[in-house]
């Protein structure tokens, strides 16, 4: 029913010691081997807890077991934590698919370590396991129409890329962003494959569903995800002709804006008003030349001014960031929809927020938490600096502003664009889909700054944007791996399958021809 | 004399002359607060009881007493010697003591006992012949002190059913009046009360009993506090309260809350102009303490500095804060009663609502002046013997929330001028706050703030709207920028035109060179 000539029969591969060796292997090897390095050989590298642990994990049956646990918040990463003996009763706190990872981890710790004690290895270790089958993926996607030596050197990008220790070092804490990144990679990866007509389109898009909706469902924040990429992925609709194919398309393009809704009616009303409270004392206050003036836009007393620059989280507080007070006279006078009315109407904000966002854009791993246990002896807040070369530059050396961000997207669609009015004139679907996917990374990413800075002001915005900067590295290596294949807008046009005997052609195309 | 008794005389006389008698020192010295070991069986979450434990504690800080706090399983053998007297509080009537330790000692205790509900000891049973029953009914009604048959609701009520040889205080009388029963007895050192609930009469009846047995001699005093006073509450509605209040010839405290951030902003102006006109009014000037988020970590260490800032920011504005109000729970916290009390030596106490502790202890801070607060639905309509409202046994402040509108405002005048009640001006009495720049004190209703007497008359003034909320940044040659500009924008319209030019000219030369 699928062809799918391809293979690996287009690319020569490299039998080494009776073993082929291809630069999917090689990146997913190399990740793993500077992952393993990292978070599981002593000094560990993990991330500290910003308080937001308890919210996952007690209603996940795990506790803070150590006494002097609130010495370690923002300093120290915590390895080890209780697993409770008894009944449960905060077993509906948050729901969260990282739930899922969390319960198979203390599944196999269980079966194999401690009924008592949860090991945070455990869950790295799944985490580790997937994220390298979504590198083989990602890099096999973007190198099986390159020469070898071209994949190799895609590969050592991405190795350099997503070995990062500031991406991996989140897969040792409860932060979600550890799941979003698996996640993102295989939603990227199985796109991509897509587009490549690589492996069982039906698999393709199985793995495509099942991690758009687990990102999607991961956090609240990403609930637009959900929504951009059901639509965006209406497209693969036409990659073929079987209506089965359409069907299960279609559906899952449902399945997928539903999860989105759903995730989005989720939000509990102490996330609501946290991230309504920051939309508003560390956003709209924050930028205003004027906050009273910009309050009496929202129709809210202009006293409130002085709550400019505060935080939900501040330990003390003029007022009761829960009282019936705020509750009637600051938070049902405004939302997302007045906020982003009053962003419209006064660019200058806009551009100004948008420029705040911009700065912590690019950072993958946030410096407030530090990545080593106490144990190891090093500082409070102490940063691992192995394997970040890749984090540390991009930190350093991206131009902070959002035009840049601008430059960027429109550089990137830009060199894309000539390759995808050829797949539209040839009518090639499946070529199209590089383009779609392009965009809804960007959007994705897009909509991971702007709902933060509308939703949640410049509050934690580095751990917010972490989408933005997945996202970012994905459609950049995206980019620059067509560039290496030399496959921009060269490419021959290659027809969606099923229409015309595409082995053939495929068969036929030169090596380093990129799609 | 021979010279050497000369000397020593003169060495004795010298030595008497500067060194201070020692009677005369400790006399001088305030008295130090009596400390009492308050031991429960159980906090009685859940029951109508929750919580009788925490008005007990309050009750005694309104005393000025040192309160250690422990359950009754955690006593440890020969640790009640060191208190000057014991209250054991037994909520649950079926769970027996099996702490030994406790039961010898307080068999052999000779300090003041008082045992408040469940199962009195055998030793205050004997002194005071005393037998006791449950009342299973729903009301019960109490009278004490000037008050007489306030209809409480009760469930389980144990109650003395028979003594001898004691004093006994208030009574209750039962739905069908047929029994009348005291509230509490006592004999010399031995006091007990059956019965003791938060939130209702019974907690003021209590202040009674312990009036007797703390063997206390203050001059009780009954203060009003409008309390829930923020920035952003309606600052004119709170001067006209000021004024009407001023009017009626009603002193007031003000619990104002604190503001740790922009406090030189117009917002915050405004906020200080609405507690200058308060205090013109004859109205007091305390702090309330901040709202306090769970705290995650213990290592947040920044209460002291905010609480220090923001006094500074009220003696600046020349408003005069007297004390402090919180939740009775901050007394009982290392971090909220060294670095968010430690600054004022006169605390109003209110009811926990939520208690967030950071840093928990045992044993209570005290305060030399220490209001017991008690909102004013309490008091209100309440029988009693006259017109005028009675005196209450202890110092007290009625609270009632800053009314949201005019109307509230009128109904709250009302309440108050119909109950008749005696309120005192805070600042008759002595108080002191400290921060690092100033000291702010209180006595027969003068102000000094660093000294300097505080006159509190004020003018009310206009605050200016035209603050530069953003730094505006440092710029240079703003004019030859500001000309260059007009010079890029004409050399680019002026090149805009002629390309505009150029293209028609070019293009009317393609028409006629080609498409003729």
């Amino acid at each position: 029913m699928i062809d799918n000539p391809l293979k690996t029969s287009t690319r020569p591969n490299v039998m080494l010691a009776a073993f082929r060796i291809t630069p999917a292997y090689a990146a997913a090897f190399g990740v793993m081997l500077v992952t393993v390095i990292a978070l599981f050989t002593a000094p560990y590298v993990g991330m500290a807890d910003n308080g937001d642990f308890f919210r996952i994990i007690y209603s996940n049956g795990l506790y803070f077991n150590l006494p002097d646990y609130d010495s370690r918040y923002f300093g120290y990463f915590v390895r080890q934590f209780g697993i409770f003996q008894y009944y449960n009763e905060n077993s509906s706190m948050l729901v969260s698919s990282q739930s899922l990872f969390i319960k198979l981890a203390i599944f196999i710790n269980q079966l194999i370590f401690s009924r008592e004690v949860f090991d945070i290895r455990f869950q790295a270790a799944i985490y580790t396991l997937l994220y390298v089958m979504a590198v083989y993926l990602l890099v096999e996607a973007m190198t099986c129409r390159m020469s070898r030596k071209r994949g190799m050197l895609v590969a050592l990008l991405a190795v350099f890329i997503f070995g990062d220790t500031g991406y991996t070092a989140y897969f040792n804490s409860f932060f979600g962003e550890s799941v979003v990144m698996v996640m993102m990679l295989l939603l990227f990866a199985s796109w991509l494959l897509l587009c490549r007509n690589r492996y069982n389109d039906f698999v393709m898009l199985a793995v495509f569903l099942v991690s758009t909706l687990i990102l999607t469902t991961s956090k609240q924040q990403n609930a637009p995800v959900g929504m951009v990429v059901s639509v965006l992925s209406v497209s693969l609709l036409w990659i073929r002709r079987d209506k089965l194919f359409r069907w299960i398309t279609l559906l899952s393009a449902a399945l997928m804006l539903f999860a989105g809704i759903a995730t989005y009616l989720n939000i509990s009303k102490e996330f609501v008003n946290i991230n309504q409270y920051h939309a508003m004392t560390r956003g709209v206050l924050m930028q205003s030349e004027n906050p009273e003036l910009a309050l009496d836009a929202f129709g809210i007393n202009e006293q409130y001014a002085i709550l400019k620059s505060n935080t939900y989280y501040d330990q003390y507080g003029t007022v009761d960031v829960k009282s019936d007070l705020l509750e009637r006279e600051f938070y049902s006078r405004y939302g997302f929809v007045s906020i982003l009315k009053y962003y419209v109407t006064h660019p200058d904000q806009l551009g100004s927020i948008l420029d705040t966002a911009a700065k912590s854009a690019y950072t993958i791993k946030p410096a407030a938490m530090g990545n080593y246990e106490m144990s190891a002896g090093k500082a409070f807040r102490a940063q691992s600096h192995f394997f970040t070369l890749y984090s540390t530059l991009k930190e350093k050396l991206a131009p902070h502003t959002f035009g840049f961000i601008l430059l960027w997207m429109a550089v990137v669609t830009g060199v894309c664009m000539p390759s995808f009015v050829g797949a539209v004139r040839s009518r090639d679907y499946r070529r199209m889909q590089r383009m779609f996917l392009i965009v809804a990374a960007m959007l994705v990413g897009l909509s991971g700054i702007v709902v933060s800075i509308i939703g949640a002001g410049d509050a934690d915005i580095a751990k917010h944007e972490f989408l933005f900067t997945l996202s970012f590295d994905l459609v950049t290596l995206l980019t620059v791996s067509s560039a290496i294949g030399r496959g921009l807008s060269s490419g021959k046009p290659v027809p969606a399958a099923p229409p015309a005997l595409p082995s053939k052609e495929y068969a036929a195309l030169p090596e380093g021809v990129s799609l | 004399m021979n010279r050497g008794a000369m000397i020593i005389l003169l060495l004795l006389l010298l030595g008497h002359l500067l060194l201070p008698a020692p009677a005369a020192s400790a006399a001088a010295s305030p008295a130090a607060p009596q400390h009492i070991l308050l031991l429960y069986d159980s906090l009685a979450i859940g029951t109508g009881k929750e919580g009788n434990v925490a008005e007990l504690q309050r009750l005694l800080a309104a005393y000025s007493t040192q309160v250690t706090l422990k359950n009754i399983s955690g006593y440890e053998q020969g640790s009640m010697a060191a208190y000057s007297g014991v209250i054991t509080v037994i909520n649950n009537a079926e769970l027996e003591i099996t702490n030994k330790a406790y039961l010898q000692d307080s068999a052999s205790y000779q300090g003041p006992m008082l045992n408040v509900g469940y199962h009195p000891p055998d030793r205050l049973k004997e002194a005071l012949q005393l037998t006791t029953a449950v009342w299973h009914g729903a009301t019960a009604s109490l009278s004490i002190g000037g008050f007489s048959g306030i209809p409480l609701e009760v469930e389980e009520m144990p109650y003395i059913a028979a003594s001898q040889g004691g004093r006994t205080y208030g009574g209750w009388s039962f739905e069908d009046g047929g029994v009348q029963v005291p509230y509490a007895v006592s004999s010399s050192a031995l006091a007990y009360v059956p019965y003791l609930k938060q939130g209702d009469f019974s907690a003021l009846a209590m202040a009674y009993v312990l009036k007797d047995w703390l063997h206390s001699s203050i001059l009780p005093r009954m203060y009003l506090v409008l309390k829930e006073i923020y920035p952003f509450s309606d600052l004119d509605l709170l001067e006209r309260a000021a004024d009407r209040l001023y009017q009626s010839g009603i002193p007031f405290i003000a619990s104002v809350r604190p503001v740790f951030g922009n406090t030189d902003f117009p917002a915050m102006k405004r906020y200080l102009a609405a507690l200058n006109t308060v205090q013109a009014r004859n109205g007091s000037i305390v702090v309330n303490a901040p709202a306090v988020r769970p705290p995650i970590s213990s290592n947040d260490h920044t209460l002291r500095g905010k609480m220090n800032s923001f006094i500074n920011v009220l003696a600046e504005g020349g408003v005069a804060p007297l004390g402090i109000a919180a939740e009775g729970y901050w007394t009982y916290d290392k971090e909220y009663s060294t670095a968010g009390m430690g600054f004022f030596d006169s605390a109003l106490l209110y009811p926990d609502e939520e208690a967030r502790y950071m840093e928990r202890a045992d044993t209570s801070a005290v305060f030399p002046s220490t209001l017991y607060s008690l909102p004013l639905e309490l008091l209100q309509g309440i029988s009693r013997t006259g017109r005028v409202m009675p005196e209450l046994p202890l110092n007290a402040a009625v609270t009632i929330d800053l009314p949201e509108d005019k109307d509230a405002l009128e109904d709250m005048m009302q309440r108050l001028d119909g109950e008749w009640f005696t309120f005192a001006d805070y600042k008759q009495s002595a108080h002191r706050v400290s921060t690092d720049r100033y000291t702010v004190q209180s006595a027969d209703g003068v102000i000094q703030i660093n000294g300097k007497e505080l006159n509190i008359d004020y003018t009310p003034q206009a605050v200016a709207s035209d603050y530069q909320y953003q730094e505006k940044q440092a710029t240079s040659f703003n004019k030859l920028f500001s000309v260059q500009n007009q010079f890029f924008i004409i050399v680019i319209l002026v090149a805009l035109l002629l390309f505009g030019g150029l293209l028609t000219i070019g293009y009317r030369l393609y028409r006629r060179k080609y498409l003729k």
